[in-house]
C-alpha cells in the first residue's frame, strides 16, 4: 500500500505532466473509438437497412435497370404455386419538408408480406390498411420520424420523387416489431405497391420479388423450378448479396479510416512511453533506495504499472466520453462521403455499443500498460546500485543506438517486403506501412546523435557556448530526447504523408476532369435522391434540347446498375461525338483504335478500378447479365475514372439499347456552336427547360462541384490528420517539458555557476528547438515514404486508383514549423520555473 | 490519500455509468399493439357502404356473383363426403370478399384495388383423425384474386370456385395446399332458399345491421379429396351459403353457432344462434327449414330449442367449445343430437373458430343425418 502511495504521490506531484499524459491517452482513445463508432454506424446501417427491408427473404428475383415485369409475380405465386414470396417496388424519394433528406420508398403488398416482413404487415388499426391500399398517394412512416417532421396522421407532406413534386398523405405509422427494425426503418417510407408504382413511374414493373427458399435439396429444386420460368432479363440472387455488396463497397474506405485512427493511438503510445520512462528515470534514486531497503523487483514493477494504469484509466474514460461526442461528427462526415462516393444512405447514430466501449477501453488501458512496460522493466532490471546511477542509463542508451538502428533497418526491410507482396491486400499494405514507421522510429535515436553533432558547429556559431551546450545536451539525455523526437517524427510524418496523398489525389482528379468533361453545358434531372443514379429525363425535353440553335453536338448518357450475385455493376452508356471520345483519358488502349468497335456497340470500355478489381484489361471479355440473357463483351480500352471505386463499364448507347429494355436518358451534355458562349447556351437550355425539374450545369460549375465533392470526401481524412497532429503536439510538449523539469537541479547548477535566467532559458529553448528542428527534418523523408505507400500501395489496393504524385513543399514547411512551435512552447514553462526559483533552493531539492 | 483514491474511483464509475445509460436511453421500444393486415381487415368503418336495409328481389344466377358496394360478401361451401370404401371426409372452402372502401378509386397501377379476398380451406379426415386447414389472403388485383358474376368465377390464387353449368346450377371447386386438396363437382339438388324475411336476415335491432342471405342447402357432390398424401374418390352432399352485408356484431353479441344440417329424410335445416355476452341466445337468432321438395319455412328462435350438453377443450388453444348439441323443433318434429365427427376441427388462423363436419342422431322417430357446424366467439 505504501508503494501505491509513492506512485500516487508521484502522479500528483507533477500535475502538468500527468495531465498531458492523460490528454495524450484520451486523444488517442477518442480518435480510435470515434472512428470505430462511425464505422460501426456505417456497417450496421447497411446491415440493418438491408435486413429490415429484406426481412426473412433468402433470395430475390431481380432484373435489369427497369426491374422485372409484374406478371412474373403472378407466374411464380399462382402458376408455380410458390407462395413464400412478396413483390417489392422501391426507389429513392426526397422529403422536401426537411431539405435534402432522402428516404427509401418501399412499396409492398401488405397481404403478401406476413411471411417475409413484420413491419409491413402489422398495423395499428384497420383504417390504416384501408387508406394505405385503397387510396392513392398514402404512406406510412415511423412514429419517431413523423414526430421529427411535425406530421400527424392524415396530414400531408411534400416529396420529390422521380423528379416530380407530389403531396403524400400520412396514412399511419409503421409498427416495427423490434428495436433493430426501428433503426433500419428510420428513413423508410412504406406505401402500397400500387402507390409505389405510380410514384416511381414503374407501372407494370417490380423492383424485385423477395423469396423464402428453404435450405437443402428441396430448396435447390425450388430455385431451379423458379429459374426455369424467369425471362432472360431476370435472375435470382441471395438476399444477403445486397447488404454484403454495400459492406464490401465501403470496406476499403472504412479500413483506411481505422488505420488512420490507429496511427493516432500509436503516437499516443509514444507519449505514454515517454511519460513513464521519464517518471522512472527521474525517480531512479528513490527506486534504488527502495530496492536497497528490500522492496522486491516485482513490487517495483507493479508500482510503476499501477501508476500507468491510473493514467491509462483516466485517459481512457475521458477518451471514451470525447470519442462518443467526436463519433457523432465523424458519423456525419462518413455519411457524406458514402453518399457522395457510393450510394444514398442515411447513417443512424447507433446506440453506443458495448463492443466499441470495450474495444476503446481495452486499447487505451493495454496500450498504456504496454508503453509503460519498458520503463518498468528498466526500473527493475538493473541491480540497486546501478539504478542509482544516472549516467549508466544514458551510457547504455547510447550503446543501444546502433542495435536499435540495425533493428530499424531490418524492420523496414520486412515492411518493404510486405508492401511488395501484392496478395497482401489493404491489410498487408497497412501492415507494411506500420512496419516502415516502426523501423524508422528505431533509426531516430541514431539520427538524433548524428544530426545534433552535425548541427553543433552551427549552433555554436549562432549562439556561442549556450548553443553548443544545447546541442550536447540533446545527445547526453538521449534516453528521453530520442523517444520524444520519435513521437514527434511519427506524428508529423503522418501529417505530411496524408497531406501529400490527398493533395496528389486532388490534382489528379482535377486534371482528369479536364479531359473527361469537355461539353459546355450538362443537363440532368434535379433529383439526386438516388445518389449516383438519377431518374430519367423527359424524352421530349431531350429531343428539344438537342435541337437548340446554339448546340453544335451533344452526348446522351444513362447510368444504370445491374444487380448480380456478387453485388451490382454500374453501367454507363453514352452516345458521344467522336471528337470528344478521342480526348478521353485512356490508361490502356487508345481512343483512336477503340472508337470504331465501341461506337458500333461491339466492345465496351472499363474503368481503371474495374480493371484492377476484376483483373481485366484490353482484349479481355466482360460478362454481363442483360435483358437478353447473359452476354459477353470484348474490352477495347481501360479509362481513368475517379468517380467510382467499384469501377464502371462504359458502353455505347447502341449497345445499351440492344441489350437492355431501357430507352431512357438521364443526362445530356451539349457542345456549344462556334461563337456561342457556355453561359448563353445554358441560358437557352434554361428557357427551354419547360416544366421539368432539371439541373443545368456549366462545365466550370460541374468541375467545381466535383472538386467540392472530392474535398468533402476527404474532409474526414483531414480531421483525422489534424487530430493526429494534435496528439503529437501534446506528446512533444509533455516530453520536452518533462525533460526540462527533470533537469531542474542541473540547471540550478548552471545558475549557480553564473548563467543568467536569460541564458538558462537559451539553453533550454535551444535544446527543445533543436529537437523540434531535428524532428521536423527527420519527419520529411518518412512523410514522403508514407505518401508514396499511401498513393502507390494503399490507394491502389483499396480503390484501384492510380494517381500522379505531387510533392507540395508547403507540407514540409508546415511540418517543420509545427514541430518547432511545439518544441519552443515546451521550453517556456520550465524556463519560467527555473528563472523563478533561487538556485540554492533548486539545488536542495531532492531526487 | 484514501479519500483522493476514493474520489477518483467514484468519478470513473460515475462516468462509466453515464456512458452506459447514454447507450441505454436510445433503446426504448415503440409502444402500441399492432394488428396483422388481416386482423385489421375486420374493422373497416362501415361509413359509405351500402346496407341491407330492405328486402330485395333476388335474381339467379346473377346474384351468385359479387355485389359491389357492400363491405363483406362470402361464398361458403361445406360438405360431407364418403369414399367408396366408406371413409368419411368433411370439407370447407370459403371465399370472403372484403371491400376497403365503398367505391373503387381509378388507379394507374394494375395493383390498385379496394378489395381484398380471404379464403379458408379445411379438410376433415374422419377415420384418419386429421384436420387440415389453411387460410389465404390476397388483393383483388393482377388476377391474384377476384370474383365475377356470369358464369360465376371466384378465385384466390389457385383456389377457385367456377360455375360449370347454369341448369341445374353447378360449380367446380378446386383447391390444394401442402397436405390437402379437393377437386369437386357440385350440382344443385334444390333451388336457392332465401333466409330471413325474403332473404333479408336481420342480425340485430339496429336498422341496416342485416345481410342478404340465401342458401343452396343440398348439392350433389363428387370428385377427389386428398388428405396428407392419400387421395380418394368421393361422393356426398354439399351446402352453399351466400351472404353479403355491411353488418357487424352488436357490442353485446359475442359470437354465433351456425348449423347447416342435412337430414336423411330429405329435409335441411339452417339455424344460427347469436350469443350474447351473458351466454344467452339473442332474439335475432333464426333459421330456415327446407322441405324435401325445396320449399323453405322460416324458423323463429322460440321454435327451436338448442342446448349444449357436452364440452371439449382444445389442446391447441385451451378454448372450450360445445361438443354435443341437442336441437329440438317440436313444430317440425325434429329432435336430434349433433356431435362432431372429429373433436379437433378448430380453425386457428387470423380468426379462430371451430368449424367441422357433424353427425346427427335422431331421437323419437326423428331422422338423423349429417351437416356442418360453425362456432365462433368462444
Amino acid at each position: 500500500m505504501i508503494l501505491w502511495r509513492v506512485g500516487f504521490r508521484n502522479v500528483l506531484r507533477h500535475p502538468w505532466l500527468t495531465v498531458l499524459a492523460v490528454v495524450g491517452v484520451a486523444l488517442g482513445v477518442a480518435v480510435v473509438s470515434a472512428v470505430d463508432i462511425a464505422n460501426q454506424a456505417a456497417q450496421r446501417s447497411f446491415q440493418i437497412a438491408a435486413q429490415s427491408v429484406a426481412g426473412k427473404a433468402t433470395h430475390q428475383v431481380v432484373g435489369g435497370p427497369a426491374g422485372i415485369p409484374e406478371q412474373l409475380y403472378h407466374t411464380i405465386r399462382v402458376t408455380k404455386r410458390f407462395r413464400d414470396c412478396a413483390p417489392v417496388v422501391t426507389g429513392p424519394l426526397q422529403l422536401t419538408i426537411k431539405a435534402g433528406t432522402t428516404f427509401q420508398l418501399i412499396g409492398v403488398d401488405p397481404f403478401a408480406e406476413p411471411p417475409i416482413r413484420a413491419f409491413s404487415s402489422q398495423f395499428s388499426d384497420s383504417k390504416v390498411i384501408a387508406e394505405l391500399v385503397a387510396k392513392p398517394d398514402t404512406a406510412l412512416m415511423l412514429r419517431q420520424t413523423a414526430r421529427e417532421l411535425g406530421l400527424k396522421r392524415g396530414g400531408t407532406f411534400p416529396v420529390e420523387v422521380a423528379g416530380v413534386r407530389r403531396e403524400l398523405v400520412l396514412a399511419g405509422i409503421i409498427e416495427p416489431p423490434d428495436e433493430i427494425s426501428r433503426l433500419g426503418l428510420a428513413s423508410v417510407l412504406v406505401t402500397d405497391i400500387s402507390t409505389a408504382q405510380e410514384l416511381l413511374v414503374q407501372t407494370g414493373r417490380l423492383s424485385r420479388i423477395d423469396l423464402i427458399i428453404p435450405e437443402g435439396a428441396a430448396g435447390m429444386k425450388l430455385l431451379e423450378e423458379i429459374e426455369a420460368v424467369l425471362p432472360a432479363e431476370a435472375s435470382i440472387i441471395p438476399a444477403g448479396a445486397r447488404a454484403g455488396a454495400l459492406d464490401r463497397m465501403t470496406r476499403a474506405f472504412r479500413l483506411n479510416l481505422t488505420a488512420l485512427s490507429l496511427l493516432a493511438l500509436v503516437v499516443g503510445m509514444f507519449l505514454i512511453y515517454n511519460t513513464m520512462t521519464f517518471s522512472v528515470v527521474r525517480r531512479r534514486r528513490l527506486i534504488g533506495m527502495l530496492r536497497a531497503l528490500g522492496v522486491s523487483r516485482r513490487e517495483i514493477f507493479l508500482m510503476i504499472l499501477g501508476e500507468a494504469l491510473l493514467i491509462g484509466l483516466a485517459g481512457t474514460v475521458i477518451g471514451l466520453v470525447c470519442g462518443n461526442l467526436l463519433g457523432i461528427e465523424l458519423t456525419r462526415l462518413v455519411t457524406r462521403t458514402i453518399n457522395d462516393l457510393y450510394f444514398a444512405v442515411e447513417l443512424h447514430r447507433m446506440p453506443l455499443l458495448p463492443a466499441t466501449l470495450l474495444k476503446g477501453g481495452l486499447l487505451g488501458v493495454v496500450a498504456t500498460l504496454a508503453a509503460a512496460c519498458p520503463a518498468a522493466l528498466e526500473a527493475t532490471g538493473a541491480p540497486p546500485r546501478a539504478v542509482l546511477s544516472r549516467s549508466l542509463i544514458e551510457a547504455r542508451h547510447r550503446k543501444g543506438v546502433r542495435l536499435a538502428a540495425l533493428c530499424g533497418f531490418l524492420v523496414m526491410i520486412v515492411g518493404a517486403a510486405l508492401l511488395l507482396f501484392e496478395q497482401g491486400g489493404i491489410v498487408g499494405g497497412f501492415a507494411g506501412l506500420f512496419a516502415i514507421i516502426l523501423g524508422y522510429t528505431l533509426l531516430i535515436p541514431g539520427a538524433v546523435v548524428l544530426s545534433a553533432g552535425a548541427l553543433r558547429p552551427a549552433m555554436a556559431a549562432l549562439f556561442g557556448v549556450i548553443g553548443k551546450m544545447a546541442a550536447r545536451g540533446v545527445v547526453v539525455s538521449l534516453s528521453r530526447t530520442g523517444v520524444a523526437t520519435a513521437a514527434l517524427v511519427v506524428a508529423v510524418a503522418a501529417g505530411i504523408g496524408v497531406g501529400i496523398m490527398v493533395g496528389s489525389f486532388r490534382l489528379t482528379v482535377q486534371s482528369w476532369l479536364g479531359s473527361w468533361l469537355q461539353a459546355d453545358v450538362y443537363v440532368r434531372s434535379a433529383d439526386n435522391g438516388g445518389g449516383r443514379y438519377r431518374p430519367p429525363l423527359d424524352p421530349a425535353l431531350v429531343a428539344r434540347l438537342s435541337r437548340l440553335p446554339g448546340v453544335e453536338s451533344y452526348s446522351l448518357s444513362r447510368r444504370a446498375s445491374i444487380e448480380g450475385a456478387s453485388g451490382s455493376t454500374e453501367i454507363f452508356s453514352i452516345e458521344v461525338p467522336k471528337f470528344a471520345f478521342l480526348d478521353y483519358p485512356f490508361k490502356e488502349g487508345s481512343p483512336r483504335t477503340a472508337w470504331e468497335s465501341f461506337s458500333q456497340g461491339d466492345s465496351v470500355l472499363i474503368s481503371e478500378p474495374y480493371s484492377y478489381r476484376n483483373k481485366l484489361g484490353t482484349g479481355d471479355q466482360v460478362t454481363l447479365r442483360t435483358d437478353r440473357g447473359v452476354r459477353t463483351f470484348p474490352v477495347s480500352g481501360v479509362f481513368y475514372d475517379y468517380g467510382s471505386d467499384a469501377g464502371i463499364i462504359m458502353m455505347s448507347r447502341v449497345a445499351y439499347l440492344r441489350n437492355f429494355n431501357d430507352q431512357s436518358i438521364d443526362g445530356i451534355s451539349l457542345y456549344a456552336r462556334q461563337g456561342v458562349t457556355p453561359a448563353q447556351l445554358a441560358g437557352e437550355v434554361r428557357s427551354r427547360g419547360g416544366e421539368s425539374s432539371i439541373a443545368v450545369i456549366s462545365n466550370s460549375e460541374l468541375r467545381r462541384a466535383t472538386v467540392e465533392v472530392f474535398d468533402r470526401t476527404f474532409a474526414i481524412t483531414g480531421v483525422l490528420r489534424i487530430l493526429t497532429l494534435g496528439v503529437a503536439f501534446v506528446g512533444i510538449l509533455s516530453a520536452l517539458m518533462a525533460m526540462q523539469v527533470e533537469r531542474a537541479r542541473e540547471l540550478a547548477v548552471l545558475r549557480a555557476v553564473g548563467l543568467t535566467p536569460r541564458q538558462v532559458w537559451g539553453v533550454i529553448c535551444g535544446e527543445t528547438a533543436l529537437i523540434g528542428l531535428i524532428a521536423g527534418l527527420l519527419s520529411l523523408p518518412l512523410g514522403i515514404i508514407e505518401a508514396l505507400i499511401l498513393v502507390y500501395v494503399v490507394n491502389l489496393r483499396s480503390f484501384g486508383w492510380t494517381m500522379q504524385l505531387f510533392l507540395d513543399p508547403a507540407y514540409g514547411v508546415q511540418a517543420v514549423v509545427l514541430s518547432l512551435a511545439a518544441a519552443i512552447l515546451a521550453g517556456i514553462y520550465p524556463s519560467i520555473m527555473i528563472a523563478r526559483t533561487s538556485p540554492a533552493l533548486a539545488l536542495k531539492e531532492e531526487e | 490519500m484514501r479519500r483522493i483514491l476514493f474520489v477518483v474511483t467514484a468519478v470513473v464509475i460515475i462516468l462509466l455509468l453515464l456512458l452506459f445509460f447514454a447507450a441505454r436511453r436510445r433503446s426504448v421500444p415503440e409502444t402500441g399493439k399492432a394488428l396483422s393486415a388481416t386482423e385489421a381487415l375486420g374493422g373497416t368503418p362501415a361509413q359509405g357502404f351500402a346496407r341491407a336495409a330492405a328486402p330485395r328481389r333476388f335474381i339467379f344466377p346473377e346474384d351468385h356473383g359479387p355485389h359491389q358496394g357492400f363491405r363483406n360478401e362470402w361464398w361458403y361451401f361445406t360438405g360431407n363426403l364418403e369414399s367408396s370404401q366408406g371413409r368419411r371426409f368433411g370439407y370447407q372452402l370459403t371465399f370472403f370478399r372484403v371491400a376497403l372502401t365503398p367505391e373503387p378509386v381509378p388507379r394507374i397501377s394494375d395493383w390498385g384495388t379496394n378489395e381484398v379476398f380471404m379464403a379458408h380451406f379445411a379438410v376433415t379426415d374422419v377415420e384418419g383423425k386429421q384436420f387440415h386447414f389453411s387460410e389465404r389472403f390476397s388483393r383483388a388485383a393482377l388476377g391474384l384474386a377476384g370474383a365475377g358474376g356470369r358464369p360465376l368465377t371466384v378465385r384466390l390464387e389457385d383456389w377457385t370456385a367456377l360455375e360449370s353449368s347454369a341448369q341445374p346450377w353447378s360449380v367446380k371447386l378446386s383447391a390444394a395446399d401442402a397436405d390437402m386438396a379437393i377437386e369437386l363437382d357440385l350440382t344443385s339438388l334444390k333451388r336457392e332458399i332465401l333466409n330471413g324475411a325474403s332473404g333479408l336476415s336481420s342480425k340485430s335491432g339496429t336498422p341496416g345491421n342485416a345481410s342478404y342471405y340465401y342458401s343452396i342447402s343440398r348439392m350433389a357432390t363428387s370428385g377427389t379429396i386428398r388428405s396428407g398424401s392419400e387421395s380418394f374418390k368421393v361422393t356426398g352432399l354439399s351446402w352453399l351459403d351466400r351472404e353479403w352485408s355491411t353488418s357487424a356484431l352488436e357490442p353485446d353479441q359475442v359470437g354465433w353457432d351456425w348449423f347447416a344440417l342435412q337430414l336423411d329424410d330429405g329435409r335441411d335445416i339452417m339455424f344460427y344462434q347469436l350469443r350474447r355476452r351473458d351466454g344467452s341466445s339473442d332474439p335475432f337468432s333464426s333459421g330456415t327449414l327446407v322441405s324435401a321438395d325445396g320449399t323453405g319455412t322460416h324458423l323463429r328462435r322460440d321454435e327451436v330449442q338448442l342446448e349444449a350438453t357436452r364440452w371439449w377443450t382444445s389442446p391447441k388453444t385451451g378454448v372450450k367449445y360445445p361438443s354435443l348439441w341437442r336441437m329440438r323443433i317440436p313444430s317440425q318434429r325434429v329432435d336430434i343430437e349433433i356431435s362432431p365427427r372429429l373433436a379437433g376441427q378448430e380453425f386457428v388462423g387470423d380468426f379462430r373458430y371451430w368449424e367441422g363436419a357433424v353427425v346427427l342422431q335422431g331421437a323419437g322417430g326423428s331422422a338423423g343425418g349429417s351437416g356442418y357446424l360453425e362456432m365462433t366467439g368462444y
